[in-house]
């Protein structure tokens, strides 16, 4: 582990029976994050009966909006797959982006199918769920 | 006469080795007769038979070089690198003489004239390629449509033709034609005609399908193809100039008619020339397309400039990651309410991502938000109704962002404030406090649902709201550099701009940004402040309040 990250992201994927475990070490931000997204892809595509996903999140450097964009696009992908995923070791940064945006327990949550979990811990949501389905006639294409 | 049976034995002798040697041989003997040739040049001068007097049957060149041979010696009459050369027919020779003791000449003549035509072939692929580099660097060292019609017609002009037209495509009714005289100087003009009315024009100018270039009769051209003092047109020729995937345009080739017509070779180079020019041509229109999408947006997508409505200030400011791009990822607006009284609407937010495709975000969520403003007293709904908005199958692009809906009771302003994923809004007290609103919620357009959590708040006078985008915390420098500029550096700023105005507090935190950044990169930075005019009398507020706040 290395105290300064590169600046350019590294992943070394580990693979065991049912999980597989992706290392990440570098800064995961506009230019890099796409890597992260086809390296899980590839996973997702190569294991289809893989029960959970933990990204390691220990050598993070900084994580720009892109970043995130991309981790949330892992966690719909994972979704979808019905692969839980896991956010393993992250940095005191990487909890405070996602604290900020709202997006810890969405990521973090431990249902692989993904909607109730997105659930904030800020107090009330009123009828979120039920607003967001009546304003969509033609069905939500983000996850049909 | 005494001579000649030696001379005769010589060439029985040696005619059998001469009579077949691949070479033209002539002999003639000191008065000018000849005695001797082989086959080859038998085949060649058949009027040359022994007996005959050289002068009278070969071509003058060659008759001349005898002569200088037989005066002043074979050396002499020979340049040392250049031999001497002609014509025989409709080939072309070089002539080596040999002068004997006995006063014959023996003429060896090598047939040059592929030598000849290699050497002139190379020679104008040679001044072809330098012609084609000069086009291609001249070419592409603009990006400008008009300057790139006028260098390819004066390069055309210089190198192909008497006079060339370069006829740009047009959605319009006026055909943009550069016109260039050799030697001139191109000019512009407009045409309103019809290019199909002139054979080849209009398919060259469609570029699809792909069309040869094609000749067409001088009297058939229309007038306006024939610049003013150009005479009378010999021959013309029209190739389409193509580009990348698009038309780029027309060459259209004049030469005057005591000019040589074009050859095949010259169109093929034409052709050869209008392919660079084309791609010269399609780029820079291109180019100039892409620049006029990009100020079209702009303007679009450019921050509006704020002022006081209804009692409450605000002021916004707005620096763009790359200096040179005036809009990026962040966006401000505010929206007066319809109703007077009734609160108006100010939005700040963040879109991941930077440049050209942020500002395209940026500019749709804009638009969302202002055709929710009817929901403008449910931030929560505005907000589910966005997230839906944006929800899109193929990225997980999101925004962040912040709804303060502000309105003036009294002397006061009543805050709404929620925020969805973004960094948390900065109260500035009048007592120098810097208190964060208390609101929380999710980002927008990523996940299937963004509650969030909405804060009132009151700003007596002369404290202010700061809404902020993480440009400004997380920007990177200081005097070590590397460091960021950090929530905690920002409180303290603000806490010296209690009772500031709006603008002075936007200012400062825009000015002592950029200063801890120095040269260094950073991402899109948004300050929007909201105050409460330090307002005590009546007479000192702004006309558009309703006087209400005496109450």
């Amino acid at each position: 582990m290395t105290t300064m990250p590169p600046a350019h992201l590294r992943l070394t994927t580990v693979d065991s029976e049912d999980t597989v475990r992706i290392e990440l070490h570098g800064d995961l931000d506009y230019d890099t994050a796409d890597d992260l997204l086809a390296e899980v892809t590839a996973v997702l595509g190569a294991r289809p009966h893989l029960d959970d996903l933990h990204l390691h999140c220990a050598g993070l450097g900084t994580v720009d909006s892109m970043g995130l964009s991309i981790l949330l696009m892992v966690r719909r992908r994972t979704g979808q797959a019905g692969v839980r995923l896991h956010l393993d070791d992250r940095p005191a940064v990487l909890d405070r982006l996602l604290t900020i945006t709202g997006s810890l327990n969405y990521l973090t949550g431990s249902s692989p199918g993904g909607g109730n979990s997105a659930s904030l811990d800020v107090g009330e949501a009123p009828g979120a769920g039920d607003e967001a389905r009546a304003a969509r006639p033609t069905g939500p294409d983000g996850t049909s | 006469m005494v001579s000649t049976k030696p001379q005769s034995g010589a060439g029985t002798e040696h005619g059998s080795a001469w009579g077949e040697a691949p070479y033209p041989v002539l002999v003639a003997d000191a008065q000018g007769a000849v005695v001797l040739r082989n086959a080859a040049a038998g085949a060649l001068l058949p009027a040359a038979g022994p007996g005959t007097r050289f002068h009278d049957v070969v071509p003058a060149w060659l008759s001349a070089a005898d002569q200088a041979v037989r005066t002043s010696g074979a050396k002499a009459a020979q340049e040392a690198d250049a031999p001497l050369s002609g014509v025989i027919g409709d080939r072309s020779f070089e002539a080596h003489p040999s002068a004997r003791e006995d006063g014959t000449v023996a003429w060896w003549l090598v047939d040059d004239t592929d030598h000849l035509l290699a050497r002139e072939a190379l020679r104008l692929e040679r001044t072809r390629t330098a012609f084609l580099t000069e086009a291609s660097s001249t070419l592409l060292a603009s990006l400008n449509l008009g300057r790139c019609m006028d260098v390819t017609a004066s390069l055309a002009a210089e190198h192909l033709c008497d006079a060339a037209l370069v006829i740009a495509p047009t959605h319009g009714r006026r055909l943009p034609v550069v016109t260039c005289l050799r030697d001139g100087t191109p000019s512009l003009s407009h045409e309103s005609v019809d290019p199909d009315d002139v054979p080849g024009l209009g398919e060259a100018l469609r570029g699809f399908p792909p069309v040869p270039s094609r000749w067409i009769d001088p009297s058939a051209a229309p007038d306006w193809m024939v610049p003013g003092e150009f005479g009378e047109v010999g021959s013309i020729v029209i190739t389409p100039l193509p580009g990348h995937g698009v038309p780029a345009g027309a060459l259209v080739l004049l030469r005057r008619a005591d000019s040589a017509a074009f050859t095949d070779s010259e169109e093929v180079f034409a052709r050869l020339f209008a392919a660079r020019a084309g791609a010269a041509m399609s780029a820079a229109r291109l180019y100039a397309e892409q620049t006029s999408i990009t100020d079209v947006l702009m303007r679009e997508l450019l921050p509006p400039s704020l002022h006081q409505i209804s009692g409450v200030d605000y002021a916004g400011g707005y620096r763009p990651s790359a200096d040179h791009e005036r809009i990026g990822g962040d966006f401000y607006d505010v929206h007066p309410a319809a109703v007077d009284g009734e609160a108006s609407l100010v939005t700040l937010g963040d879109v991941c991502g930077k440049g050209l495709e942020a500002a395209v975000l940026t500019g749709k969520i804009r638009n969302t938000l202002h055709a929710l403003l009817p929901l403008a007293d449910d931030h929560q709904r505005m907000i589910t109704l966005l997230n839906t908005a944006l929800l899109n199958s193929h990225h997980t692009r999101f925004a962040t962002l912040v709804l303060a809906s502000a309105v003036r009771a009294g002397n006061e302003v009543q805050l709404r404030l929620t925020s969805a994923g973004h960094p948390t809004p900065l109260v500035v007290r009048a007592n120098g406090t810097v208190e964060e609103a208390e609101t929380r919620g999710t980002l927008v357009g990523a996940m299937p649902q963004a509650p969030a959590h909405t804060t009132t708040l009151t700003l007596a006078p002369g404290e202010s709201c700061v809404l902020y985008t993480d440009g400004i915390t997380e920007a990177e420098g200081g005097p070590m550099g590397g460091v960021q500029f950090g929530e905690a550096r920002l409180k303290r700023i603000l806490a010296e701009c209690a009772g500031m105005p709006s603008e002075s507090i936007v200012e400062r935190v825009q000015m002592l940004a950029a200063q801890w950044i120095g040269t260094g990169r950073h991402d899109d930075m948004a300050v929007v402040v909201i105050s409460a005019p330090r307002t005590h009398h009546l007479s000192a507020v702004d006309g558009h309040t309703r006087g209400r706040f005496t109450a």
